[in-house]
């Protein structure tokens, strides 16, 4: 290679921050070169080109293809079920059924089992509790024939009775989903005395809010493709995590994690629908078995609806007490949810909100998860908390008109310090909260909005305008252990960083990259990245719940201050100097206060030698008592047709405090992306059960579901960045 | 998934006419609806007869009296661009640019958009409804909230198509051949009720082809216009929807249709309306009594008692903008 292109791997001049001694964890970067910038994604080529190989990409030489058998009911039990007629179709190869081996695997539909164990599933269960659950499956030469075979299959269904709304689910005389009560669990939570603040303020109100069912349904479909080579099992799945496939797998199989081997590189949306496998995947795997050949099996999108997950339904009572002064005194929250058949998390921080976002003295909480005879609960972009914003931000605009006062000034009077929904109210790292309403109304407009809209709604005309503003806080976000990385600096002075997570849609990569290229002052695009893949990647938990950047990030830069380190004390033998007299500075490492005794990087003699140096960081603790949170501010200015009733939502800005915003690109991406899901959960998106007569979801495809189109979503999107220093949080500050 | 079928492009209608004879035969123009159906499991067919080789159907002509013929094969998108049509029959032009999605209105055809299939979602899903052939409609009783609420009776669909009401409204023509020669139906009559026959959408015998339609040359001082509203602002049918074709002596209307779409199973004359508007001037009292007659004799079911307010605010709405001109 010649000089100048060797040179060409660094950005000249650039300003490397200094090595921190041995064993001390450095402090976030001051001032940044390179994280921060909007920059482009390191894979946008492949990505908009098409050579971005998705799982559902993968084919294979002798390549089968896997369909599943599912139960049109739901409510049922399987009296008896014939698969001959499958065998006699063209082209398939294997069946499987609850008879065959590994069809009574127990199947569990959360990994933490937080309710009764019993109440708990198989692969292919003769009992269906929801429409669309597994009843038996077929590998087959081509698509069409696995279908075939699968229609070839005969069932006798045993039709129970079903309840499919919560709110019926939990009367006396609702039909039982499980043997007995429809109840999974209740959770209360309490702090102060309500009464005692119901009784101090000057204006209660109390209202019942409800949010529909909201189903999962990612551009790339749910499925994997699945091999065997003697006992060792690969796996390539559309996942958020390889390693969380991996366990799950393994354990269900009872194979040793070493012979599980999951490949996951990119990923077609998820939003928390495969944070885990489904029986999709442990299927693939049998099938695969069976017939000694790979299966891909793929869902179709109509069994995507039924059976990958969904925000539950929410319905949520809310009852408030205010001072005039806007201070609020107290609330109250009751909150029915459902999770599906199986306990799957129905309920989960539905009541976070009322709990944590307003300074509150007197709160009391009740939340209860139902069992319905639907499909599973899932994460699902914040578990809990837009149903909760839904009834909380509204009742707080409520008492704003009650007591005559703006409702950003409101919410003003309310904002917390320390996180008082959690054991010992631990303060914040940073609270945000503040800083995005000033910021996010100021840059909104929002006075003159109000005025304007207010005078407006007075003249003649149908078409009424209004604004409106909500307030948030994400439960986790933080990022913790555990988390390894391997970064490689080769010869040349390229770099391999090597990392376990996935990078499922939201830029991981491209900011990993943007990392060691500010640590070590090269050019990301010389720095390639392997990740997502069990087999030669490290443990890393799966990417979601807004903690992937602060999990790998602070890791990926201590493997490369690791990296620094060899390299120094490799240069000191070249400058026959002390490493600790040495300076890295991105070509160079030179001698301080000695510029001229200095070595270029790809110089040095054990780095030729040996070709390679090898840095390991691992991601070290949180700080202890502390919380991690991120917050935000949205406000949006709606029209209305007082005559239809339709509406359209003019502008929308978003101002949230996310920590250091490490690439600006991805991070408003995020944000925008954010605001489409909630406009569809608000406005367009819903799921329909039958619920009087037969229990089916009636709306299971992408036209009677619907997600809302680039009309839906204004053209007029803000995103501001709320940065504020945090020392404490972790290496990079993110 | 979709079943076996043998697939046959003829070059002539005759040739057509006499495959689409055979059992199970259903014919594809631009396949936008029949291969969803035939994915879904709606219907089966052994057969299936494309009309794309058929170029006569596919044109916009001015006729010698001024009025004007449109290919069947035409697509929605060349109907929504068409200069004529959206000079002369306004209503029509905007109806087609409110199909869908571009890319199925550049796919769809003006044939296949009057004979598509219902929408309702247990027609389209794994229900046996009344409307197949099965015993009982589901819609009744159940999740109707989309469903009809005029002319519904065995079954409550709404009719999926938004350019039948403006072709109703113009008082076009549809030309028809089939087996037993040419016949012409008029496009207000082209689609059947579930009162007369709950298994049919429209008049079309076995095997008969729609070849052409056929607008009357517009009166003077006529004005037309097409209001949809729907749940998403793309790619949606509509939730309520009406087509008013009006023609005006200054302020005084003195002829003209008014016809609903999502309101009934068939494109939904509203005799009320016209009976309000017609011989009266347009003024704010005229327009809110023709709104509110519009929905007086509506039978809404469990769910879709919105759609009264709603067709009531949207016919308030557009006559008064197509009384401003
Ligand atoms: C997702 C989606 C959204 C849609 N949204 C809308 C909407 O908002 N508004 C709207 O109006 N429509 C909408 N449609 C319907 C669409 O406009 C129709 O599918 C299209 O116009 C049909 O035309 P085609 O040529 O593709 O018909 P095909 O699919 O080929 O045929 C449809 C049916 O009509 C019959 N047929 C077709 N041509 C003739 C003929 N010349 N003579 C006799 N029978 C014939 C066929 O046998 C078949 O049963 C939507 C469709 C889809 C898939
Ligand atoms: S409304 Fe008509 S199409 Fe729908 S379920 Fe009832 S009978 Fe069937």
């Amino acid at each position: 290679m010649k000089e100048e292109e060797r040179d060409n791997y660094y950005v000249q001049g650039l300003a490397v921050p200094e090595t921190p001694e041995p064993g001390a964890e450095p402090k976030p970067w001051s001032k940044t070169a390179i994280v921060g910038q909007a920059r482009p994604r390191v894979d946008a080529y492949e990505r908009v080109s098409g050579t971005a190989i998705y799982p559902s990409d993968y084919t294979f030489a002798n390549m089968l293809y896997g369909a599943i058998l599912r139960c049109p009911h739901p409510h049922a039990r399987v009296k008896k079920i014939d698969i001959s007629g499958a065998r006699q179709i063209d082209g398939v190869h294997g069946v499987l059924a609850d008879t065959t081996t590994g069809g009574d695997i127990r199947w569990p539909y959360v990994m933490q089992w937080p309710y009764e164990a019993e109440k708990i599933s198989k692969l292919f269960d003769s009992h269906c509790r929801f429409e669309g659950d597994a009843v038996a499956a077929v590998a087959a030469a081509t698509p069409c024939q696995a279908m075939d075979g699968v229609r070839a299959i005969k069932v006798d269904y045993e039709v129970l009775p079903f309840v499919a709304d919560e709110r019926q689910a939990l009367k006396p005389d609702a039909a039982k989903v499980h043997d007995d009560s429809n109840q999974v669990n209740k959770q209360t939570y309490s702090r102060g005395n309500v009464e005692q603040g119901f009784g101090e303020a000057d204006v209660v109100l109390e209202k019942t809010f409800r949010t529909a069912c909201e189903l999962h349904t990612p551009l790339e479909l749910h499925g994997c493709v699945a091999n065997w080579d003697g006992d060792r099992l690969t796996i390539w799945e559309s996942t958020q995590g390889v390693y969380a496939i991996q366990s799950k797998v393994a354990e269900l199989l009872g194979l040793p994690l070493s012979k599980v081997r999951v490949i996951g590189h990119y990923l077609g949306g998820a939003f928390g629908s495969k944070l885990q496998p489904g029986k999709y995947t442990v299927i693939a795997a049998l099938l695969a078995r069976q017939t000694g050949r790979p299966v891909k099996l793929f869902l179709a999108r109509e069994e995507t609806f039924l059976v990958v997950g969904n925000r539950p339904p929410a319905n949520m009572t809310i009852k408030a007490g205010i001072k005039k002064d806007g201070t609020l005194t107290a609330l109250e929250f009751t909150g029915i949810a459902t999770g599906g058949a199986y306990p799957a998390g129905g309920m989960t921080l539905l009541d976070w909100l009322v709990r944590d976002l307003y300074t509150c003295p007197h709160v009391k909480t009740e939340t209860t998860d139902a069992y319905i005879n639907g499909g599973p609960a899932r994460p699902f972009r914040a578990p809990g908390h837009p149903q909760c914003s839904w009834a909380l931000e509204q009742i707080i605009d409520d008492l704003a008109v009650a007591i005559g006062m703006d409702p950003v000034e409101l919410r003003f009077k309310n904002i917390p310090t320390v996180s008082q929904g959690r054991e010992g109210t631990p303060p914040y790292t940073t609270t945000g909260l503040e800083e995005c309403i000033t910021k996010g109304a100021e840059a909104f407009g929002w006075q003159q909005a109000r005025q304007r809209t207010a005078a407006g709604r007075k003249e003649k005309g149908h078409l009424k305008r209004g604004v409106g503003m909500g307030s948030c806080v994400w439960f986790a976000g933080g990022g913790g252990p555990p988390s390894t990385m391997i970064v490689k600096l080769f010869s040349d002075g390229s770099v391999n960083l090597n990392m376990g997570a996935s990078d499922i849609g939201t830029g991981t990569k491209t900011i990993m990259a943007m990392v060691v290229a500010e640590e070590l002052g090269i050019k990301p695009e010389m720095i390639q990245i392997e990740h997502g893949d069990t087999g030669t990647t490290q443990y890393a938990t799966s990417s979601g719940g807004s903690k992937t950047v602060p999990t790998e990030a602070p890791t990926v830069r201590s493997a490369t201050i690791e990296v620094k380190r060899q390299l120094l004390s490799m240069a000191a033998v070249d400058l026959a100097a002390d490493p600790a007299d040495l300076r890295y500075n991105g070509q160079y490492i030179e001698v301080a206060g000695a510029g001229s005794r200095k070595i270029k990087i790809t110089d040095i003699t054990k780095l030729k030698k040996r070709g390679v140096v090898v840095g390991v960081g691992y991601r070290g603790p949180n700080p202890e008592n502390k919380v991690i949170n991120p917050f935000g501010a949205q406000f949006c200015e709606v029209e209305v047709n007082i005559k239809t009733g339709e509406v359209r939502i003019v502008r929308f800005l978003g101002a949230h405090e996310s920590g250091r915003v490490m690439n600006r690109l991805t991070f408003d991406n995020q944000v925008f992306g954010g605001i489409t899901m909630g406009i569809g959960l608000g406005m367009t998106e819903f799921r329909v059960l039958d619920t009087n007569r037969t229990g089916k979801m009636v709306n299971r495809n992408w036209h009677d579901y619907k997600l809302p189109t680039a009309l839906d979503v204004p053209a007029d999107m803000i995103s501001i960045a709320i940065e504020m220093p945090d020392s404490e949080a972790n290496n990079t500050g993110a | 998934m979709m079943p076996n079928f043998s697939y046959i492009r003829p070059e002539s209608l005759q040739e057509a006419i006499t495959h689409l004879g055979s059992a199970d035969a259903r014919l594809h123009a631009g396949g936008t609806d029949l291969l969803p159906c035939l994915r879904d499991q709606v219907f089966d067919a052994k057969k299936v007869v494309s009309i794309n080789g058929i170029n006569d159907l596919r044109s916009i002509q001015e006729t010698e009296d001024g009025s004007l013929r449109i290919g069947a094969l035409t697509t929605i998108t060349e109907v929504a661009e068409n200069p004529l049509i959206r000079e002369r029959y306004a209503a029509l032009a905007q109806a087609a640019a409110e199909v869908a999605s571009p890319q199925l209105r550049h796919q769809g055809t003006i044939g296949g958009n009057l004979c598509q299939k219902p929408r309702c979602w247990y027609y389209r899903g794994e229900f046996h409804c009344l409307r197949k052939g099965g015993k009982i409609c589901y819609a009744k009783g159940g999740e109707n909230q989309f469903h009809c609420i005029f002319g519904g009776k065995g079954c409550y669909i709404v009719h999926p198509s938004d350019t039948a009401p403006p072709l109703a409204a113009f008082a076009a023509k549809i030309n028809i051949v089939g087996p037993k020669g040419k016949r012409t139906v008029e496009a207000a009559v082209f689609h059947v009720e579930p009162s007369k026959d709950v298994t049919r959408e429209t008049v079309l015998e076995p095997a008969e082809i729609v070849t052409e339609i056929l607008l009357p040359r517009p009166l003077q001082g006529l004005r037309s216009s097409y209001r949809k509203v729907r749940a998403r602002q793309a790619w949606d049918f509509a939730l309520a929807g009406v087509a008013l074709v009006l023609q005006f002596q200054g302020n005084k209307v003195t002829k003209g249709r008014v016809v609903l779409c999502g309101a009934a199973p068939v494109p939904w004359r509203s005799y009320e309306v016209e009976k309000v508007v017609i011989g009266s001037a347009l003024d704010d009292a005229t327009i809110s009594r023709a709104a509110a007659a519009a929905v007086k004799n509506a039978k809404p079911l469990e769910k879709n008692d919105y759609k009264i307010p709603l067709f009531q605010g949207m016919l308030e709405e557009e006559l008064q903008k197509i009384k401003n001109g």
